[in-house]
């Protein structure tokens, strides 16, 4: 474990604080709209793992969650497991998706990686649609899907301490030497190699990491909903914000997937009474667009340098 | 039997020309553009209003959508790409962010159902027992004389000479006195304008959707991974390639399928050879 500060810690103390008061501010709406951007938050954790860290971009990340979100709906629904069985199901399954991920990884990277991804994701969609739709509930999907609890204050503090622990335990990981390790492959492959380590393995490690938390993220999610459908699920848009979510806040940091998330989430809420359909990406995507040209290391960043300026430090 | 082959044949031809616009990007530039698919989307609906709503005559309407095409492949060049200097990380996502607020753009002015696009040669013709419209054979000799011309110009001109010199090494272009700016001007003007003729021919072969830039995408990448990279002949024969496994899998095996073939094709080459079956990196 190295550089970890006093101030950390209080940061995080105050995030968790905040976290836990929010049903005495907000209304039940509001909390609704925070419960989305916890999940989208736990989404762009799990793709800045992969992603952030080691630069191989996935364009397939909603391969990982549906598979998480599958498995659980229809071991729970047509197989009547138990949601405490069904779930590390469905997080194991997540992850052997995830070695499916990985094996291209190991010969191709850059530009092809992202390509092989993104076949990945319209290779899945097509098929749940196809094979066995007795199970999957085929393009129309699954509805009914039991929840885990009812009510905008329970599902917040389950997502929320769900999102807290998600977000702890990684930013731990990324302290040790371990995630520097992650992080030095995104700058330097062959350094890193160089150095005596297996990227091999690191590689295989980060990919089933991001995996086990996608895995964790899409069985909760899909248990909250009640509901799941292919479109909805294996849709670019949904790439789109996952993505942007993670880039916007701040790559390769735990806290900037979680301010986009909640930065994207609100914006498009914040949009909905002026643009009630699919036109509001317009805006959202404009802004996002305009930000990530401006400053490609996200809002964090953006907030560094406004927080320097103040104290005027360099 | 003879159905599959003529059916595949010009599914195929179309398949050619949404992807070429694709490969011209990836072997010049050196850049993923996602947000190609778009120019597809724009070509469409672009010739939908002037030719259908305004009742402009059809080849004026082609030619409209096509400079539009043209116009934003090169506003996109200028303001996206060349900003970026090259990060293909971030050309890969702000494309892809701009495909997505295009197709917002598209569902504000047209809303999100879709639209039926009057064929551009209206007509059915039986050939050897098969039934072929007029369109998808337009389409087809379209998309065979823009390879043609396309592979003439890239082999025989000036400019296709400094795109391939552009294509296999910038620094080494420039010293030979050719700008790589302004090539690459030329092609992302070039990849627009086949993008949207593309466009016009591909929505009236389906129909005019918000979201009808991600399939066409999907080919085209297969299409140029399976083919290899810069490639025209290798493009030319894997659309075959894929267009053949499309027809077939609808007619013999199941309709539903049709996608299956494709997206395992891609992943099998780029597994086992990544650079494709006929590619090397440049344009050739």
């Amino acid at each position: 474990m190295t550089g970890i500060r006093w101030y950390h810690l209080a940061l995080w103390i105050a995030f968790v604080a905040i976290m836990f008061v929010m049903p005495q501010l907000v209304s039940k709406g509001t909390l609704r709209i925070i419960i989305m951007a916890n999940f989208l938050a736990i989404f762009a954790i799990s793709w800045d793992v992969l992603s952030g860290r080691t630069g191989y971009i996935s364009f397939g990340h909603p391969f990982l969650i549906g598979i998480g979100a599958y498995t659980s709906a229809i071991l729970t629904k047509r197989f009547d497991v138990p949601l405490e069985v069904a779930m590390p199901i469905a997080v194991l399954m997540t992850m052997i998706g995830g070695i499916i991920v990985f094996l291209p990884a190991l010969r191709i990277k850059g530009s092809y990686f992202a390509l092989v991804t993104l076949a990945f994701m319209e290779l899945i969609y097509q098929l749940v649609q196809v094979i066995r739709p007795d199970l999957t509930g085929g393009t129309r999907g699954m509805s009914g899907i039991k929840t885990i609890t009812r009510g905008a204050v329970s599902n917040y503090y389950l997502s929320a301490s769900l999102l807290i622990a998600i977000a702890f335990s990684m930013w731990l990981l990324m302290k040790t030497q371990l995630g520097i390790a992650l992080s030095a492959i995104g700058m330097n492959e062959e350094s890193v190699r160089g150095s005596g380590l297996s990227t091999t393995k690191l590689k295989l490690f980060a990919f089933l990491t991001s995996a086990f938390v996608a895995g964790i993220g899409g069985a909760f999610y899909v248990h909250y909903l009640g509901s799941i459908a292919p479109r909805a699920l294996f849709d670019i848009n949904f790439l789109f914000t996952i993505i942007v979510a993670a880039l916007i806040g701040g790559a390769s940091t735990i806290i900037g997937p979680i301010i986009g998330a909640f930065f994207l989430t609100f914006l498009l809420e914040f949009l909905r009474p002026y643009l009630p359909g699919a036109e509001r990406y317009f805006i959202y995507g404009m802004v996002a667009l305009l930000l990530y040209m401006y400053q490609p290391k996200g809002l964090i960043a953006l907030m560094h340098t406004g927080w320097n300026k103040l104290t005027g430090a360099r | 039997m003879m159905q599959i082959v003529i059916q595949g044949l010009l599914l195929s031809g179309l398949y050619a020309l949404i992807a070429m616009g694709f490969t011209l990007i990836f072997s010049v530039g050196r850049v993923l553009n996602l947000a190609y698919g778009a120019y597809l989307l724009i070509g469409g609906y672009v010739y939908f209003t002037v030719s259908q709503t305004f009742g402009v005559p059809k080849p004026i309407g082609l030619l409209i959508a096509a400079t539009v095409g043209c116009a934003v492949g090169l506003l996109k060049y200028r303001f996206l790409v060349k900003p970026l200097k090259g990060d293909h990380v971030a050309v890969e996502i702000s494309t892809l962010i701009l495909a997505v607020v295009l197709q917002a753009g598209v569902v504000f002015l047209y809303g999100d159902s879709s639209k039926i696009l009057l064929p551009i040669v209206p007509g059915v013709i039986q050939v050897a027992g098969a039934s072929v419209t007029y369109n998808l054979l337009a389409a087809t000799i379209a998309s065979w004389a823009i390879l043609i011309g396309l592979y003439i110009i890239v082999r025989k001109t000036h400019i296709g000479r400094a795109m391939q010199a552009v294509s296999m090494d910038n620094k080494g272009a420039a010293i030979s006195g050719v700008d790589p700016d302004k090539i690459n001007m030329f092609t992302w003007g070039l990849s627009g304008t086949l993008g949207a003729i593309a466009g016009v021919f591909f929505a009236s072969y389906t129909q005019l959707h918000p979201a009808m830039w991600v399939a066409p995408l999907i080919i085209a990448v297969a299409v140029v991974i399976v083919g290899g990279i810069g490639s025209i002949i290798g493009t030319l024969i894997v659309a075959h390639i894929i267009g053949f496994m499309e027809i077939i899998s609808v007619a013999l095996i199941a309709p539903e399928l049709r996608g299956v073939f494709t997206m395992i094709l891609i992943i099998a080459v780029l597994l086992i050879r990544p650079q494709g079956l006929f590619g090397r990196e440049e344009l050739q």
